[in-house]
């Protein structure tokens, strides 16, 4: 019975040898090794973005088959998703939490790329590629949150668009373009779908192809710690199949936390947005921007002649951006030196994040 | 001999003493001495005026010197003779001395001296469309040179005259058009048809007549919430006469109208929330000519409003046997001036229901078994209707959306709404047909929740069945990579 297995698995390899060169890509991935130490743990979250996304993707189309992107109609829809659908409430549910989830992961993968180096010469452009992804996650939150068109995603919206406005010279440009106009509105909808479902994911699947394509070209990352040691203590692991089957035991376990969120904790669908009405007591945004909301809410009316949110959009922008540039900056480490200094401004992000994140939950 | 011609001069005394004492004052009034003389109509109207025999003298009205004979002094405009005073502002010299307490006193008077504010702010006082003044001041009710004490028979004012001074003007389309063509013009045809015209008629003061409801100086437009017949207003406007137990005992009619009304439901959500359109005692009894509605007009009356109640009785079995025993209709089962509001429990085979009060086991069987299948259906849809909310609030508890069948529930309280007023065709296969789209609704809601209900069971038995899969895969898949790691 094996040998008639085997047989048949020789069969099909052959036969997809023939066309597409199979045992190249199999002694490829043979050859591929990922290094095993202390940290090969934070290797895994790319993967965990990498499955967030694909889960997105098959849920985003399936929620597409019965959403639409109108004023008049898209808490409808959404409704009628979760109540009329069979297993709409699970897909909503599925997409929502994997979205958040995903935000997450790539949190996560960055900060550990961060803090192991990995974004030093040769790797700065899979460092800004992955800075490009981690924005379009966040983008796609900030568009997704509003498609239901419900009363807190409303109000949120016209928050984080207002922010938007306070950037200097394209600020009001840049908040008409959002918004179709100078309110959030239906058009804003039409737009945010717009760019949810098309616009978002055509940049973020070439920065993701750009991104996978490099690292297999230069392989992952070694920290300088584990690169030092003599090469018969470095240690590794196949990448197939013992790296892939690790990868896979690791989705599998994000696959079912996924499923308990989205059956125990279903995604609420609140009431519909009223754009005459009076904004909600207790509006926030996404997890993932409420430290700067938070911020926002802490700054003063006015800082040095400027307005309060101007400065704070000018901090964050400069912040923002020297984190994005990193490599061109980080001079030590691309010498091969360590560079203290980098190590404590990623903690001081981290314990910042974390700190008006739990404030902007507490504090209403 | 002595003592008589001593009385007869005592007296002779007496009467010059008297004469020259109240004559003193009038001999002074030069002005109606001269105009007698002349043989002035208005100096003989005059001296039948109130104010006359209060000494007040032409000169007080007219301006100028009333003790002079010599008519260029006693009419000169030096002495602030004003001759007729204008139509524009006649009342000014009405108001000189109506709003001054002390002249009043001392012309040992103590009528309100607030007839000027009132009359300044009512609908009268308004000025004419040619703007001559208010459209009607005090001379347009009480006259001139023959003005009466208003509890004087002889006034124009007094209750058995008021009403046609008022008619006057408002029963006249050529005078009423100039101010509010749509003002009816038959009030005064219409009071002459109430028992309070028709004791008004008699002679009866103290039957209502125009000022009792309207007011006399402080008059308003109907629809003006200050004006005593505004809605709100009228029920304790007809109680001053009407809850006056000594004033009603000569009309042998109750007085305890006013305090049930205040109870009833019409009362409550006109007094109480101000609901305008509840009836006040004006819309059932009519307000002009009021009169107590008959029994065969009640449900007429009642059914100005409550129109598909009236429809639905006057088709029943019960219009024929209450005209032939001579029910009041409506006031039968619901009362008239405590009327309740009508609950579920009016209906049955047990008190509180009124159906009982004709019908039992033993007499009018019929009537009997129909009330209470009615009382069941009724009181079944209530309870299924509480069991659904409940089965759909459970739902609603663990997460599931079940707002389309809740919001659908709201078609119940519809059907009830309706079915209370289907009851009065007194036919159990309306009623059931009516109570029946209502059981459908519950039903659909109540299936609804139940599947919600199960659906959250089978989504968490789903649920286990995924994780139990994906876990042993998990653990297959460490054990799997245990091995090939051993090995290699």
């Amino acid at each position: 019975m094996e040998e008639k297995n085997t047989k048949a698995k020789g069969k099909l390899l052959s036969w997809l040898d023939e066309r597409y060169d199979i045992s190249g890509l199999i002694e490829f991935a043979k050859k591929k090794s990922v290094p095993k130490f202390r940290e090969t743990i934070w290797y895994y979250f790319g993967g965990v973005a990498l499955l967030l996304f694909v889960v997105q993707v098959i849920s985003g189309i399936l929620l597409l088959m019965y959403y639409k992107g109108t004023e008049d109609l898209a808490y409808e829809s959404v409704k009628f998703i979760s109540t009329k659908v069979s297993f709409g409430w699970l897909i909503r549910s599925v997409h929502s939490w994997s979205a958040n989830l995903m935000v997450l992961a790539v949190f996560i993968h960055m900060f550990s790329v961060y803090f192991l180096k990995g974004f030093r010469k040769p790797r700065e452009l899979t460092w800004y590629t992955g800075f490009g992804l981690l924005a379009i996650s966040m983008a796609f939150g900030f568009s997704g949150y509003l498609l239901p068109w419900n009363e807190l995603a409303f109000f949120a919206t016209k928050v984080g668009t207002d922010i938007v406005g306070q950037v200097p010279l394209i600020g009001e440009p840049l908040l008409k373009l959002l918004r179709g106009g100078t309110d959030v509105t239906g058009a804003t909808l039409s737009r945010f779908f717009g760019f949810h479902v098309a616009i978002f994911p055509g940049i973020f699947i070439i920065l993701l192809t750009l991104h996978l394509l490099m690292i297999q070209r230069q392989g992952i990352a070694e920290p300088d710690d584990y690169k030092n040691l003599p090469p018969a203590e470095k240690k590794t692991i196949p990448f197939f199949p013992n790296f892939a089957m690790r990868e896979l035991l690791i989705w599998l376990i994000v696959i079912n936390i996924l499923a308990i969120l989205a059956v125990f904790f279903p995604w609420e669908l609140g009431t519909k947005a009223d754009p005459f009405s009076s904004a909600p007591v207790g509006i926030k945004p996404e997890w993932y921007f409420l430290f700067m909301f938070q911020v926002f809410k802490f700054l003063p009316g006015e800082i040095l002649f400027l307005p309060g949110e101007l400065v704070g959009v000018l901090l964050f922008g400069i912040g923002v951006l020297l984190w994005a540039i990193v490599p061109v900056w980080d001079k030590k480490t691309a010498k091969g030196n360590k560079n203290r200094l980098l190590t404590y401004v990623g903690i001081f992000v981290i314990i910042f994040i974390i700190v008006f994140t739990i404030l902007g939950f507490i504090l209403d | 001999m002595k003592i008589k011609l001593i009385n007869i001069s005592v007296s002779a005394l007496l009467v010059i003493l008297l004469s020259f004492s109240l004559t003193k004052a009038q001999a002074a009034d030069q002005c109606i001495k001269c105009h007698l003389d002349l043989d002035d109509n208005h100096a003989k109207l005059f001296k039948t005026d109130v104010h006359f025999s209060k000494g007040i003298s032409c000169a007080g009205c007219h301006g100028g010197d009333a003790t002079s004979d010599d008519m260029d002094i006693a009419m000169s405009k030096e002495k602030g003779f004003i001759g007729v005073p204008s139509r524009v502002n006649r009342y000014e010299v009405c108001v000189n001395c109506h709003v001054d307490e002390n002249k009043m006193k001392r012309y040992g008077s103590n009528i309100p001296t607030d007839q000027y504010e009132n009359l300044k702010i009512s609908i009268h006082f308004q000025p004419t469309f040619n703007n001559e003044g208010p459209i009607a001041d005090c001379v347009t009710c009480h006259s001139v040179h023959d003005i009466k004490d208003v509890k004087d028979p002889a006034s124009k004012v007094y209750p058995t005259k008021i009403v046609e001074l008022c008619g006057s003007c408002h029963s006249s389309a050529e005078f009423m058009k100039q101010y509010n063509p749509g003002l009816p013009i038959d009030q005064v045809s219409k009071y002459r048809t109430s028992v309070h015209g028709h004791l008004n008629s008699k002679g009866d003061p103290n039957a209502a007549e125009c000022a009792s409801c309207h007011g006399s100086h402080e008059i308003f437009a109907v629809k003006d919430s200050r004006s005593l017949v505004y809605a709100t207003n009228i029920p304790s406007v007809c109680s001053k006469c009407h809850s006056d137990a000594k004033l009603m005992a000569k009309y042998k009619i109750p007085t305890n109208q006013y305090a049930n009304y205040v109870k009833s439901v019409h009362g409550v959500a006109l007094l109480e929330k101000g609901d305008l359109s509840s009836p006040s005692c004006n819309d059932c009894h009519g307000n002009h000519g009021a009169v107590p509605p008959g029994v065969e007009s009640i449900s007429k009356v009642c059914g100005t409003c409550h129109v598909l109640n009236m429809e639905l009785f006057e088709e029943s079995p019960h219009k024929k046997a209450f005209d032939e025993h001579n029910y009041p209709e409506c006031e039968s089962c619901h009362g008239n001036h405590l009327v309740e509001p009508a609950t579920d429990a009016m209906v049955g085979t047990q008190k509180p229901a009124v159906c009982v009060n004709c019908h039992s086991n033993e007499k009018n069987t019929k009537g009997f078994i129909v009330a209470g299948k009615m009382k069941t259906l009724i009181d079944s849809l209530k309870t299924e209707d509480s069991e659904t909310k409940s089965i759909l609030n459970e739902a609603s508890q663990k997460g599931m959306d079940v707002s389309d069948a809740t919001f659908s529930l709201k078609d119940v309280r519809q059907v009830l709404i309706q079915s209370r007023t289907t009851i009065h065709a007194f036919d159990l296969d309306k009623f059931k047909a009516q109570i029946d789209d209502g059981f459908n609704i519950v039903s659909k809601a109540k299936l609804s929740g139940e599947e919600a209900i199960d659906d959250y069971y089978y989504r968490r038995i789903g649920l286990g069945f995924s994780t139990v899969i994906v876990t042993l895969l998990v653990i297959g898949l460490y054990f799997k990579l245990r091995k090939l790691e051993k090995k290699s």
